[in-house]
């Protein structure tokens, strides 16, 4: 794809002043990392605090009336009428054989005294996802003009608290409004990289200047989607387009925590059926996590293999682990009795031996119940 | 010792005599990022130039090393092994990947100079 085809996000001259590599992802030039690089910028997330641009996913806001949240409620396995005001849900957009046209994060958050429906969805998403928005929803409106800027580690609370006051986002997936230069943040204590950490919303002429204010402090450096990737892999976090797409299904992904359960005996909700037959029965499909007995680089795609070298599976995510200092993969292997045996994966020809390891790799570090 | 040439997979190579020291350019080791693992050729192996010898990975991606000349691998960068990052630190020198035994000169002259491999990055 020739950079012409390429969308720039708002602040691109901004990243590229301070040192963005970029490369093509979903669409859009993104920064993969700058000049610390992508081992070091990881490092620091986990140690420190880490600000990501991730201005290229979806963002939509929906007028929660009765109409919108029935039709929604067909795509999302979600009691959103029920779902309480200002915390946030990870679910999913799925077809009618439950398969995942995308993950999603879901609030209900008030502004000018109306109840919405906030959706952060996938960049890759965005032209499938806003056809069908557009074809059940009215009344809704999708948030091209604000950045999403994602503080993520162990000080982003007190970093962003030097700006914010937090007292309303105390806990792991909390969500409100903030004030930020006389306009509205949308901030949820949240984030896809295993540590604690904010996803902002703001509109984009306010955008550089937030991050310049935050970038001030020592403790904060500007991360790219390489660290983005290989810390959600530490944390066993499902990456569409890896380990999920329209042919897998939560149940099969291991994600079934994230279903509302009553929903899937409700025939308004697409695939219900079909999710509830797998929750009851063996799964035909089995996520793992593997490390490679000696060294070697697991990568997407490679396929997995049992004793007699006969293929059983494939990996979703591999990639460097800098905490554990050796490579990680999350995989899928489709009979549970493979677990019992030996298992290979292919590496240029190769057969590497790797073993079943436990997801996440690395414990994560959520703010829970403060 | 002769001057240092460069081939358009990104590989620097330095004769002395009949051995040829290997090694990826600071160019490359740049765009490929932080190398995390380089899976070493085995010494003895004979091979013909531009043949896959052996593959550097990085956070971002897998790559191959060619060889640059016919030749025969004789040594290897032990040290590598231990820590992929000196690729990084020092890709020209400590860095160096392999070594071999070359026999046909002419293939090495035929490789570019530093200028026209700076030249080669440009376009």
């Amino acid at each position: 794809m020739s950079d012409k085809t390429l969308n720039k996000i708002f602040l691109h001259e901004f990243h590229l002043e301070n040192g963005a590599k970029f490369v093509p992802f979903a669409g859009y030039e993104m920064p993969i990392n700058y000049k610390k690089g992508i081992i070091n910028e990881h490092l620091h997330v986990r140690e420190k605090v880490g600000i990501f641009d991730v201005s290229h996913m979806g963002q939509i806001l929906i007028t929660a009336n009765d109409k919108n949240i029935s039709s929604l409620e067909t795509y999302i396995p979600l009691n959103i009428k029920k779902i309480p005001s200002n915390k946030c849900h990870y679910s999913f957009i799925l077809n009618k054989k439950g398969g995942i046209i995308d993950d999603i994060m879901i609030s209900k958050i008030n502004i000018n005294n109306k109840e919405n429906i906030y959706i952060v969805y996938n960049a890759s998403r965005k032209k499938i996802l806003n056809e069908i928005f557009n074809n059940i929803c009215d009344n809704y409106s999708v948030l091209n003009n604000r950045c999403l800027i994602a503080i993520q580690g162990p000080s982003s609370h007190s970093v962003l608290s030097s700006y914010l006051d937090l007292s309303k986002i105390i806990n792991f997936l909390d969500i409100n409004i903030l004030q930020f230069e006389n306009t509205d943040l949308y901030i949820s204590r949240s984030g896809y990289t295993g540590e604690d950490g904010f996803e902002i919303s703001i509109p984009n002429e306010n955008a550089e200047n937030f991050i310049n204010q935050i970038f001030k402090n020592e403790n904060a450096c500007l991360c790219g989607l390489g660290c983005r990737d290989s810390l959600r892999v530490e944390a066993g976090l499902s990456l569409y387009g890896n380990e999920i797409n329209e042919d897998i299904t939560p149940v099969q992904a291991n994600l079934s925590w994230a279903l509302d359960k009553k929903r899937l005996e409700d025939d308004n909700l697409n695939g219900s059926s079909i999710l509830l037959q797998q929750l009851q029965h063996t799964k035909d499909s089995i996520k793992i996590g593997i490390t490679p007995i000696n060294k070697t680089m697991l990568r997407n795609n490679m396929t997995l293999h049992n004793s007699e070298k006969k293929e059983i599976g494939y990996i979703t995510s591999g990639c460097f682990s800098p905490i554990l200092k050796k490579s990680i993969g999350m995989g899928y292997i489709n009979d549970v009795t493979n677990r019992m045996d030996k298992l290979y994966v292919k590496v240029r020809g190769d057969f590497e031996e790797v073993i079943i390891d436990n997801i996440p790799f690395v414990k994560k570090n959520y703010k829970k119940g403060g | 010792m002769v001057e240092k040439k460069y081939t358009k997979e990104h590989e620097w190579v330095e004769v002395d005599g009949d051995t040829a020291t290997v090694g990826i350019t600071n160019h490359a080791q740049e765009s490929l990022g932080d190398i995390v693992f380089i899976d070493l050729p085995t010494v003895g192996k004979e091979v013909k130039s531009n043949e896959e010898l052996c593959v550097i990975e990085s956070v971002k991606a897998a790559s191959d090393i060619y060889a640059p000349i016919d030749g025969e691998v004789i040594e290897i960068n032990n040290s590598l092994n231990n820590d992929a990052s000196i690729v990084n630190q020092d890709p020209e020198k400590d860095g160096w990947i392999f070594k071999m035994k070359i026999s046909d000169l002419s293939q090495y002259n035929n490789l570019m100079t530093l200028d026209e491999y700076l030249a080669s990055l440009e376009n």
